[in-house]
């Protein structure tokens, strides 16, 4: 690798491990304060160092890629297996940038076997992404998964040449590709089932394996058993055919025994995951009934080992319940006698992580984590879906937290300033409109706005590489999806009682106020039922953006006094005049002001005390509320 | 019967004339020619006859002359019954013509009443918004919102305005029909355009299905056709049910060497009609009555108009419909031939094109067009299967010459396919996108995937051959298709701003393929000093490199659009470079350049270019 590259590198890890906001053991808050400013200043340095590196360096290497040399190719080849290997990613939005560049190379010069590596590594890049899109509908990540099955595709096409390719690394990446076409969702559970069968049948193949006795063929067939058996996990019965129940029994023993003699031989437990499988294909087969099922996964997961921070750790913590609420889901009747387990459930997996050492540096344990948000059950005996979503933020993405802080408590301070002139402003919610006492109405309100700014980007969870270990200005293809947080987070605040009424909010605090821009196109201004707020919030997160949280993705950096003269200067484009109009009274600026800076403080001391595992979500939202109830809307001076 | 000989109805009446004497007592007179006739009987018997006797059988009328002297009148049952039968025709006729007389007066005072209405409702929509908009000046969402409702509201008005000026016109005799030529496949595409998006609303099926066409180029009356066309449809969508079926067939039948027979059904399975108001379809101001639809908005004059429309064109429109079930509406219409014998376009015989496309109904219309072209058609229904074809096809050596690309895979979208097709096959690999899609709507995005050509759907052979054509025979110089999206812009002169030597040949070769001429520069310093050499206005776009020695692109951007020569701000410039965060492209634009091409450049963003800029 060039120094550039490797500088890079070394650039990520420790932006990385600068943005994780960790407290040391008897610090004040003031010097926590200064430790977090201090070190998302070296993290921003860092980023623009490596910007300028991808400037300086890499961007006219790229400019020049039809003139590379070898050594300048294998350099750029090695670049991006540090970005992403297959498993750790640091950067998976460089990595594959330097994929297409070098798989245009490759068809540019016509290198069949360079073409069918970066296929490959393409497509694992893209696989990367769309792991980031759990959580959304088949139809909105439908385009991301083709793209990855594509490059597979083309590169398994190559099959068929099998035997004229005599490099044995080609070999293997075709045969790896043809397995990962199966990787990702489907129409159906079946036609996964069956491109996965395909691949086991070209793989036990004994042509194929004895003109290439070198490849680890045995590895490749579990690992095809073990994606077989994996399929149950997003398998119903009613989509299976019986062929497809028999090929996913038949790989879920093989993995099932394998791991139990694996497990014998190193004097362990059995393994909870195969553990599932066989348990779910026996329960498709009929052996036995859903409450059976439910049962046995009850054991498992009571088997879980809380202090064991391995994968099978982790599946047994977070990943089983998320399959075990996914089922009681479908059959909600069984809910109610099972309500105080699946709270136990939830308290389990947040104290798990919790204690889990790095957490936030482990992309499996966040997988997992996404899709226990996506099944989550909101019962009388379970944490609310509200605070479990504020527990990830402030856990995973303390960054976001605070800006969620800070964009509530403006959203707050500002909402009391409207009120003061217009009682009814806010009327456009049901909820509220219907309330008759002004202080009663008022304080619906500001609770309101509150707990909307503290949820308004959610969905940012979902891409958390992007938002928090980037640390560079995005391309414009992690723009775009960026642009899903909008939608994500809206699909699971309106999936819960406790967050419903937020959901409009996450899902239009981007779009522009007369239309004409803006994202996602699913949100309708007009027909919103809480347009006000949604504009409030917007107009929030946006001058946070600008002046403090996301102005190293974008580019854009103001003041705050710039951010204001901006926004007045996109009145009733992208911002309501309803709202710009208060921005030109300077003394409601300086007090928006003030509560921006206020709010960034509390933001930080929340993270700091970590307030919500003394006195939980709902507490704390009412010491606050309650002090920004008395604060808001009262003249500055 | 006795007295109708061989079946011959007499007609006329008999007179006798009888002299009544004592009580019960009476004698016939006299007889004419025809009482004798009708009796039977001759004038020697019936005289002194008594009169009742003479008269058996046949219908009497009695006249009283004076006191003792009778004229009886006779005359058959028959006659006498038909005779009734006639008075009370008569009566029925004048029931009638009273009956619809007061139904047509009913009619249009309903019609007054629902027009009053029916005007009214859109007025107050337009007095009400616009004094809501007036309110709210500063809310231009608001604002936006009811002008929209605005608009609305008034192409509403607009067309009852115009449907009720078509009736007065018809009823006056005043309406005209055009003769002109007009493409059938045209015509059609209009009608989806314009009824698509209303069945699009309402979540219905609407198919449009193109059976057996003899000839495209017509003359007639188009924008009357279309009239009667989309008022069919749009009936048809009107009063169907939120996610329901529309089918429509187009087809022809022979008449002469110059005319042909244009076949024309609609078939939905909407509300229907009662038979009771099947026969008052086409009545002037009528509507079905039924509350479930009662939002349902119209003058009741669009069918009656259709029907005036296709009668002037010499054609004849029919109807079936149940209740509950839905209608059928069938019109044939002789139109006049344009061009007999046009010559077909032809494609490169035995080259094989790769279909892809999950529809079985589109892959047989593709199939059918293409028959007997000489092509050879290898159809795959997904964009996996599609994938491994190409890539075996491309090892192998036989790539197909073409890909139709329709709109329904079964794994992926169409674009999605398109575009790694585009780099899996290169940038001369024609690719042809065959939808129902609006092309407005997809452009941006199908060109920037790699699609070449577009053919709308319905699928004429014309247009699909032709597109195919325009880009097989690319050497050919099939000039002026309007199917193949590479225009030709070789009156416009491109500068091409790169340092790299290869880059510079990559895109020239790129742009040579759309003819426009290009010139180059080196470097930004050597780029402003062409443009300022060069005559006011004689560069049309610039294309600029942003790294490049002795001066940047940002900086020649900047010197250019700074230059004191009208055409400094107007000249189009590009930045074209592998910088491709998000600020760059900010930055581009604060340098005054107008688009942004990521590198390594790709044809289709250069064609896309050259189109934004050249239209």
């Amino acid at each position: 690798m060039q120094a550039y590259q490797d500088e890079y590198i070394a650039n990520l890890r420790e932006i990385a491990s600068l943005t994780m906001g960790r407290r040391q053991e008897g610090q004040s808050f003031e010097d926590y304060l200064k430790q977090a400013d201090r070190e998302k200043r070296q993290a921003e340095e860092k980023g623009k160092r490596n910007m300028l590196l991808l400037r300086e360096e890499l961007f006219p290497a790229l400019d020049h890629i039809y003139d590379a040399g070898p050594e300048e190719v294998q350099g750029l080849e090695e670049f991006a297996g540090q970005l992403f290997d297959g498993r750790e990613e640091l950067d998976l939005g460089l990595f594959c940038q330097i994929r297409k560049a070098l798989l245009s190379l490759a068809r540019q010069r016509k290198k069949r076997e360079d073409m069918i590596r970066q296929l490959y590594w393409l497509g694992m890049g893209y696989h990367g992404l769309c792991n980031k899109l759990v959580g959304l509908d088949w139809s909105q990540t439908r385009n991301y998964t083709s793209r990855m099955r594509l490059c597979f595709t083309e590169a398994a096409a190559y099959l068929k040449y099998y035997d004229e390719i005599e490099d044995r690394e080609t070999r293997g990446y075709i045969l790896r590709s043809r397995a990962n076409m199966a990787l990702g969702r489907f129409n159906s559970a079946g036609e996964k089932i069956r491109m996965v069968r395909r691949t086991l049948e070209i793989l036990q193949d004994k042509g194929y394996q004895e003109k290439e006795p070198g490849l680890p063929w045995d590895r490749f067939i579990y690992m095809t058993h073990q994606q077989m058996a994996a399929s149950i996990s997003h398998s119903k019965n009613d989509q299976m055919s019986p062929e497809d129940v028999e090929a996913v029994m038949e790989s879920v023993y093989i993995v099932y025994q394998r791991r139990l003699q694996e497990a014998a031989e190193r004097k362990e437990k059995p393994p909870l995951r195969p553990g599932f499988s066989y348990n779910v294909i026996e329960y498709y087969c009929g052996m036995f009934g859903l409450d059976e099922l439910l049962a046995r996964l009850e054991k498992l997961m009571d088997e879980a080992d809380p202090a064991d921070f391995s994968g099978d750790g982790m599946y047994g913590i977070i990943s089983l319940p998320a399959f075990y609420c996914q089922y009681l889901s479908e059959y909600p009747e069984k809910i109610p006698k099972r309500e105080e387990y699946i709270g136990s459930l939830y308290q389990r997996a947040l104290d798990y992580v919790d204690a889990f050492p790095k957490a936030s540096e482990s992309e499996t344990l966040f997988l997992y984590l996404r899709q226990l948000s996506c099944t989550f059950l909101e019962t009388g005996s379970s944490i609310s879906y509200k605070e479990y979503m504020i527990r990830l933020m402030i856990r995973f993405a303390p960054e976001i937290y605070a800006h969620s802080w800070v964009v509530a408590r403006a959203a707050v301070a500002f909402c009391g300033i409207i009120l003061e002139e217009e009682p009814t402003f806010f009327d456009d919610i049901e909820s509220v409109r219907e309330i008759a006492g002004p202080e009663e109405k008022r304080r619906e309100i500001l609770s309101f706005a509150l707990e909307a700014g503290l949820l308004h980007d959610v969905g940012k969870i979902n891409f958390m590489g992007l938002y928090t270990h980037t640390a560079r200005q995005w391309f414009e293809e992690e723009y775009e999806m960026a642009h899903l947080h909008a939608l994500v987070g809206a699909t699971w605040l309106s999936g819960r009682e406790s967050t419903e009424k937020y959901a409009p909010v996450a899902l239009g605090h981007h779009y522009w106020y007369d239309g004409s821009r803006g994202y996602p196109d699913s949100y309708r201004r007009l027909e919103c039922s809480c347009r006000q707020i949604v504009d409030i919030i917007g107009l929030f997160d946006w001058m946070n953006n600008v002046t403090d949280t996301a102005r190293l993705y974008t580019g854009v950096e103001k003041t705050f006094e710039e951010a204001v003269e901006a926004a007045v200067a996109l009145e009733g484009r992208r911002f309501s005049p309803l709202l710009t109009a208060r921005l030109r009274d300077g003394e409601i600026v300086e007090r928006m002001k003030r509560a921006f800076e206020e709010s960034r403080r509390e933001g930080y001391r929340q993270l700091y005390e970590k307030s919500l595992q003394d006195m939980g979500i709902d507490g704390m939202l009412t010491g606050c509320y309650d002090e920004t109830v008395r604060t808001a809307g009262k003249r500055v001076g | 019967m006795e007295n109708m000989a061989n079946g011959e109805i007499r007609k006329g009446k008999g007179y006798l004339v009888v002299e009544r004497g004592g009580v019960g007592t009476a004698r016939v007179l006299y007889a004419d020619d025809v009482a004798c006739e009708l009796s039977g009987l001759s004038r020697e018997k019936l005289l002194g006859m008594d009169p009742e006797q003479a008269a058996r059988g046949l219908g009497t009328a009695v006249a009283c002359l004076d006191g003792g002297h009778e004229l009886w009148i006779l005359d058959t049952v028959y006659g006498q019954m038909q005779h009734i039968a006639q008075l009370e025709h008569m009566n029925a006729a004048l029931e009638d013509a009273l009956k619809s007389a007061e139904a047509a007066n009913q009619a249009k005072s309903s019609f007054l009443s629902n027009m009053s209405h029916d005007i009214r409702t859109p007025m107050n929509a337009i007095v009400g918004m616009t004094s809501i908009g007036l309110a709210h000046i500063d809310e231009k969402a608001r604002v936006q919102d009811c002008l929209l409702k605005i608009k609305t509201a008034s192409g509403h008005l607009m067309s009852l305005v115009n449907d009720v000026l078509d009736m007065s016109r018809i009823d006056s005799g005043r309406l005209t029909l055009n003769e002109e030529i007009f493409s059938l496949s045209d015509l059609i595409h209009d009608i989806a355009v314009i009824t698509r998006p209303q069945a699009v609303q309402k979540n219905q099926d609407l198919q449009l299905e193109i059976g057996q066409i003899y000839e495209e180029s017509l003359i007639g009356d188009p924008l009357r056709l279309r009239q009667i066309l989309v008022n069919i449809i749009g009936n048809a969508v009107k009063y169907t049910q939120e996610n329901g079926e529309i089918r429509t067939s187009f087809a022809q039948r022979p008449l002469d060497k110059d005319k042909v027979l244009l076949d024309f059904t609609c078939e939905d399975n909407g509300i229907g009609m009662s038979q009771e108001f099947l026969k008052r379809i086409f009545i002037p101001f009528e509507r079905v009555n039924n509350t479930t639809i009662s939002r349902i908005e119209g003058t009741g004059l669009g069918m009656s108009i259709v029907k005036n429309l296709v009668e002037r064109m010499g054609g004849e429109i029919t109807v079936t419909s149940q209740e509950g079930v839905g209608s059928r509406f069938c019109v044939q219409l002789p139109v006049a031939v344009a061009v007999q014998g046009r010559k077909e376009t032809e494609l490169p015989a035995g080259g094989t094109v790769l279909m892809a496309e999950g529809r079985e109904d589109r892959v047989r219309q593709i199939a059918g067009c293409l028959e007997g072209s000489g092509l050879i058609l290898v159809r795959v229904k997904s964009g996996l299967e599609a994938v491994t074809s190409l890539t075996q096809a491309q090892y192998e050596g036989h790539m197909p010459c073409a890909m139709i690309l329709g709109q329904e895979l079964e794994d992926m979208s169409a674009l999605e396919l398109a575009a790694h097709v585009r780099q899996l096959a290169g940038r001369d690999f024609p690719i042809v996108l065959v939808s129902e899609e609006d092309w407005a709507q997809i452009e941006y995005r199908a060109v920037r995937a790699g699609v070449d050509a577009f053919v709308p759907c319905p699928l004429f052979r014309s247009r699909l051959v032709e597109a195919l054509a325009s880009l097989l025979n690319r050497e050919g110089e099939q000039e002026g298709s309007q199917a193949s999206l590479n225009t030709d812009y070789s009156s416009y002169h491109v500068l091409l701003v790169e340092d790299i030597p290869l880059n510079q040949e990559i895109a020239m070769e790129m742009l040579s393929m759309s003819g426009v001429q290009v010139e180059t520069a080196d470097n930004g310093a050597e780029a402003v000093e062409k443009f300022e050499a060069s005559p006011e206005g004689y560069f049309d776009i610039i294309f600029m490199d942003i790294q490049m020695p002795v001066m940047n692109g940002y900086e020649a951007a900047r010197k250019i659009r700074g230059l004191p020569r009208q055409d400094a701000e107007s000249v189009w410039i590009v930045a074209m470079t592998a910088n491709a965060f998000v600020e760059d492209i900010r930055l581009s634009r604060e340098a005054g350049m107008n688009e942004h091409c990521s590198k390594p450049i790709e044809p289709e963003r250069l064609q896309e270019v050259l189109r934004d800029r050249f239209g």
